[in-house]
């Protein structure tokens, strides 16, 4: 039918018009969001300024007075004080070179004595960094074994709690033994059993189980450093072995 | 992904394949899905208007056979005709037919002519509710495809966030923004789905009980005709 197949396209051109606006929107509003501005450090330009002598602008003669006499007298005059002048400044730029000379001289000592002083310093400071550095190694090895201790004292704890709450089973023996795993979370509580190594003894490996279940919460386990948690009691395994059985 | 390059087409460029082709799975499914929107609603706005129009000539009190004859003619030349005009017809077609011959039953007849518009109507109202199936899957489909494609890209990125020593927001926030875009490309294509399924459903019944009721007035006309005689 022709209304239908002209219906179709103007459907699909509409469609594809909808879905090219939505697109173009999304992408228009999207980008400035995640645009970072950077902001440039400011550069000074900087000039070598030249310590070379000012020229000295000659002066040109005015203009000549018009009688003869005492304009001739006038002029050897002023020819007198010219030549004057010249030596004058021929021997001021001889000394103005003489002292920039010295003073770059001086510039040059300076900065030779200011380079070794920078040396220096830079060897200090990589000395020192590297004590630091030393000296953090072995803090770093101290906090561990002080960290290791602590665990183990908590350890301690948490197996005597553990016997405590134990229930001897009857099929109960000497040197029976199982290695559980606990997993705790920060608060103490447990958050899973397993036993890892059988004793051999299904009975034998459910009171531990139970034991450990009736001695949550470790509330001691609240005041450890997060840091000593996270290395140790995440998951901690404990052999299981009461000694004191008279059996 | 490069650290700070979050603008949503790289987000897509550095989807994984799979949330690639979720995507593309949706974005295609909410082309069709528009252009079956637009495409019904242009069809039933003409069919609604068609049958006001077909109403209005109908009770102006025309002839029948003059009526019929224009619309079979214009039928002719359209190649088929439209909605109500349809079984109209297919209706007075059949009736002329049976009572052509003679002593023919009443009952006979008026069963024919029931039937034969039945047929049409059933035949309309297929063309009417054409597509809508397609705009229901749609609504119902692809929320749940946009859903996989995320629950697949956070999967990803946490997988990647396992690897990672220092875990910050950082490291699994693109993969999750990423993942995210698939959901909302299939909202994006389920919602005006959904709103334009509900409305269309609604629009096909009113017009096809339309149709009905006027088969059926149409009928007792004829009714009416074939047993005064």
């Amino acid at each position: 039918m022709m209304g239908t197949k002209s219906s179709y396209f103007v459907a699909v051109i509409l469609s594809i018009g909808i879905h090219a606006m939505v697109v173009l929107a999304v992408l228009a509003n999207w980008e400035p969001e995640s645009k970072k501005t950077i902001v440039q450090p400011q550069y000074i330009q900087a000039e070598l300024i030249q310590l070379a002598p000012k020229k000295t602008a000659v002066k040109k003669p005015t203009t000549k007075p018009s009688i003869d006499q005492a304009a001739k007298k006038r002029e050897a005059d002023k020819r007198r004080a010219k030549e004057k002048k010249i030596a004058q400044q021929k021997l001021e730029a001889q000394r103005k070179a003489q002292r920039i000379k010295n003073q770059q001289e001086a510039e040059k000592l300076r900065r030779a004595r200011e380079e070794k002083q920078r040396k220096a310093e830079q060897e200090r400071a990589r000395l020192q960094a590297e004590k630091a550095e030393q000296q953090r190694k072995q803090q770093t090895l101290i906090v561990a074994k002080e960290d290791k201790q602590a665990a183990n004292s908590y350890l301690q704890l948490i197996r005597a709690q553990l016997s405590q709450q134990w229930n001897r089973p009857k099929s109960a023996r000497r040197g029976m033994e199982t290695l559980i795993e606990l997993r705790l979370v920060p608060t103490g509580r447990i958050v899973g059993v397993k036993i890892l190594e059988s004793s051999g003894d299904m009975a034998f490996d459910r009171s531990v189980e139970q034991a450990a279940y009736k001695a949550e919460p470790f509330s001691e386990l609240q005041k450890m450093e997060p840091r000593i948690f996270e290395q140790y009691f995440r998951s901690v395994k404990i052999v299981f072995n009461p000694k004191d059985l008279r059996l | 992904m490069s650290e700070e390059n979050l603008s949503i087409v790289s987000l897509i460029l550095n989807a994984s394949l799979l949330v690639q082709l979720v995507m593309a799975i949706l974005l295609i499914a909410s082309v069709i899905s528009w252009v079956m929107i637009v495409q019904r609603g242009i069809y039933l706005r003409n069919a609604e208007s068609d049958y006001k129009n077909f109403e209005d000539t109908f009770w102006s009190g025309v002839d029948l056979n003059n009526l019929y004859r224009e619309l079979s003619q214009q039928a002719q030349e359209n190649g088929g005709g439209q909605g109500i005009e349809n079984v109209f017809r297919a209706g007075f077609r059949e009736f002329t037919r049976l009572t052509q011959g003679d002593g023919t039953d009443p009952d006979a007849v008026m069963e024919g002519t029931d039937r034969a518009m039945r047929v049409a109507l059933s035949r309309e109202e297929e063309k009417l509710s054409a597509n809508l199936p397609f705009l229901a899957s749609v609504a119902s489909v692809s929320p749940y495809i946009g859903l996989f494609g995320t629950v697949w890209g956070i999967m990803n990125s946490f997988r990647g966030l396992a690897m990672v020593q220092q875990a910050t927001l950082a490291t699994v926030a693109p993969g999750i923004s990423e993942a995210l875009i698939a959901t909302a490309m299939g909202l994006f294509a389920a919602i005006p789905a959904v709103i334009a399924y509900n409305r269309y459903a609604a629009k096909v019944e009113t017009i096809n009980a339309s149709y009905e009721t006027f088969a059926e007035e149409f009928s007792s006309i004829l009714h009416r005709q074939v047993h005064s005689n």
